[in-house]
């Protein structure tokens, strides 16, 4: 293994599965998977094979049915606010549907640091400078839908990064964008990793955006069945 | 190790130390309270549903208690006609005006210990013209007006058994255009006015007064007065006085504020009543109408509400934003409401038919009543539906259909 595996991995699981309620339906059977601090993760699979799943456990949206899962400090099972965990600690991107249509992209940053312990006065700066980051700044006052769904995807890892989390989850962020937006982001991706050391978890379908993380993990009916650096 | 401890620590790019020149000008932070309004602002054909529907109920209500109370003061107003310490009427009478009370039962109250004067007169309403279709005429001995508090001002009082004679309150007089030698019809038959007189009490000074025997005989109620007014002995407890009369005289009921007129009253109770059930149904109506929209908002909404679950936002948060965006349209609906009630009372009082009979009576608490209505619609309304909003699932957002 890497030598990051001599630190205590940043996220690690054991023995993770998930019944969804009618019973019927097993997600997840067991997994186990060990996430390096500061290393990028492609979490890869036919369709139905638990990836979101997988991705809604480690964020806290949901809980496994058994099993153990620790992000950071945090044991999962053990957490008292769900939303403190969730708005602190993790930054969330998904496929669509990830911004507010009506507010504008600054104030699409801003809504995930409302509760958040940033002063009020700090916000609308810090929102700026995210957007900045992600080369969308010159947008700042745009709404949504007169981005392009690459730009919008940016809009949301800046917002994904408004309470600055140590760990970054992605679930198709790259499936419904061209090649050259989807190459946007995942430099992106790559940037945030090499420059502020977040630990980037995505789930992907397209054998070149897993190809661009140090890692890919393969899933077969709710089990990680090939593990191993990217070729 | 905290996940804290992970983050870099602020370098040269960091957004905080950066500040950027975009963020000098329009950039307002972005508050809850902006939240509610550019969401409401997004929806204004809903928005303005909501308001309407809190309007329409605030209104309702608003216009029933203001034109209620109105018409409980003017139906008490005969209460205030003279001067007394209490006032005595017959139990039970469906309108304060069919109140009877014969000449034996008020020897018996004159002999009421404790009593020091009573006076028994008849009270009877009359158009007169279309301004003045409830036109107070009160039949009064000319030896009790001393004590009822009438002060001749023009002219003389009638004698005591003198037909078509008749005292004009100094109000009234004005009003009709009247003076001293005039003629009054009324009481079916020409008057001659032979007095003015005040008791300086406003009701009273717009009313007439006329012989008892002569207002008695042309409503044939002979030997019966209305109402009697009560003037206790000094150092008598009034309260006192009246159990005793009316532990005397259990058919009779005594009145010493206005709001115990509805117990000789009871159109009055009735239409506290139907007005207390209206409020009732506006309320319940009204919340329904609320709850039910907020609710298809919901529906359309249930991404959103994941998304922001998924980023962290808390179910309470969640609920706030729902009860508020709602709190914000009754409190404009209520506004609208309260207002519009006044310009329909206004125009209602003006309508010809209704002249001089619809008084309303906007007081503060009819305002605040209206407001309560609206605010309270908008909690029961948005009750249902915001703890629905709160247990959404934050999965909601990563599934996509
Ligand atoms: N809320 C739910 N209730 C019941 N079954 C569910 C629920 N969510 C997911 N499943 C099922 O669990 C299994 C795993 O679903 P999941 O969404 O994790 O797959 P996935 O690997 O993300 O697939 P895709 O690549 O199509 O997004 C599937 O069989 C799915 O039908
Ligand atoms: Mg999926």
């Amino acid at each position: 293994m890497s030598e990051a595996s001599t630190a205590a991995p940043m996220i690690e699981t054991h023995g993770v599965t998930k019944v969804y309620a009618d019973g019927r339906v097993q997600a997840l059977a067991g997994v186990d998977l060990s996430v390096s601090a500061g290393e990028f993760v492609a979490v890869t699979g036919p369709s139905g094979c638990g990836k979101s799943t997988l991705l809604g456990l480690l964020a806290a949206l949901d809980s496994p049915t058994s099993g153990t899962i620790r992000v950071g400090s945090h044991a999962l099972e053990q957490l008292h606010d769900a939303n403190h965990f969730r708005r602190q600690e993790v930054g969330l991107v998904f496929q669509f549907h990830n911004l507010l249509p009506r507010l504008s992209t600054l104030h699409n940053v801003e809504i995930a640091m409302l509760g958040s312990t940033r002063p009020h006065a700090e916000r609308t700066g810090f929102a700026l400078g995210l957007l900045d980051d992600v080369g969308l700044a010159h947008l700042a006052h745009r709404r949504p839908p007169q981005l392009s769904g690459g730009e919008r995807q940016r809009v949301a890892v800046a917002r994904a990064l408004a309470n600055e989390p140590s760990v970054l989850f992605a679930d198709e962020p790259t499936g419904s964008l061209d090649s050259h937006s989807t190459e946007v982001v995942l430099a992106l991706f790559q940037r945030l990793r090499t420059e502020r050391g977040v630990t980037i978890v995505i789930v992907t379908h397209d054998e070149t955006v897993a190809a661009t993380a140090d890692r890919t993990v393969h899933m077969l009916d709710g089990r990680i069945d090939l593990e191993g650096p990217t070729p | 190790m905290g996940m804290s401890g992970v983050a870099l620590p602020p370098t040269a790019s960091d957004p905080v130390t950066q500040g950027h020149p975009e963020a000098t000008r329009h950039d307002r932070p972005l508050t809850m309270v902006a939240l509610v309004a550019t969401n409401l602002w997004a929806k204004k054909a809903r928005s303005a549903g909501i308001a309407f529907a809190v309007a329409l109920a605030v209104m309702t209500v608003v216009t029933l208690t203001v034109v209620s109370s109105g018409l409980e003061t003017a139906a008490s107003a005969v209460l205030t006609v003279g001067k007394a310490d209490f006032t005595v009427a017959q139990n039970g009478v469906s309108d304060i005006l069919y109140s009877n009370i014969d000449t034996g039962q008020l020897e018996r109250i004159g002999a009421t210990p404790g009593v020091k004067s009573s006076v028994g007169v008849l009270l009877e309403t009359e158009r007169i013209n279309a301004a003045n279709p409830l036109f107070i005429e009160i039949g009064i001995q000319p030896d009790d007006l001393t004590t009822f508090g009438v002060t001749v001002v023009a002219g003389t009082a009638y004698g005591a058994t003198a037909s078509k004679e008749v005292m004009l309150g100094w109000r009234a007089a004005q009003n009709l255009g009247l003076h001293v030698g005039d003629t009054f019809h009324a009481n079916g038959t020409a008057n001659r006015i032979v007095g003015i007189y005040s008791t300086g009490i406003s009701y009273g000074d717009s009313a007439a007064m006329f012989p008892l025997p002569a207002l008695q005989a042309y409503n044939r109620v002979p030997g019966s007065v209305s109402l009697v007014f009560v003037k206790i002995a000094p150092g008598q407890s009034s309260a006192q006085v009246q159990r005793a009369l009316t532990r005397d005289q259990p058919e009779l009921t005594t009145i010493s504020t206005l709001a115990q007129a509805g117990r000789a009253d009871r159109n009055l109770v009735f239409l506290k009543a139907a007005v207390t059930g209206s409020t009732i149904l506006a309320l319940v109506i009204g919340a329904i109408v609320v709850g039910n929209t907020m609710l298809l908002s919901l529906f359309e909404r249930t991404r959103e509400f994941g998304l922001l679950r998924a980023i962290g936002w808390g179910r309470r948060r969640v609920v706030w934003l729902v009860v508020s965006e709602s709190l914000v349209l009754a409190l404009l609906g209520s506004a609208i409401g309260v207002a519009v009630s006044f310009l329909v009372t206004t125009v209602l009082e003006a309508l010809p038919q209704l002249h001089g009979v619809l008084h309303s009576d906007f007081t503060p608490g009819a305002f605040w009543r209206g407001f309560a209505v609206g605010i309270g619609m908008a909690i029961l309304g948005s009750l249902y539906p915001s703890v629905r909003a709160a247990n959404l699932t934050p999965l909601k957002a990563l599934s996509n259909e």
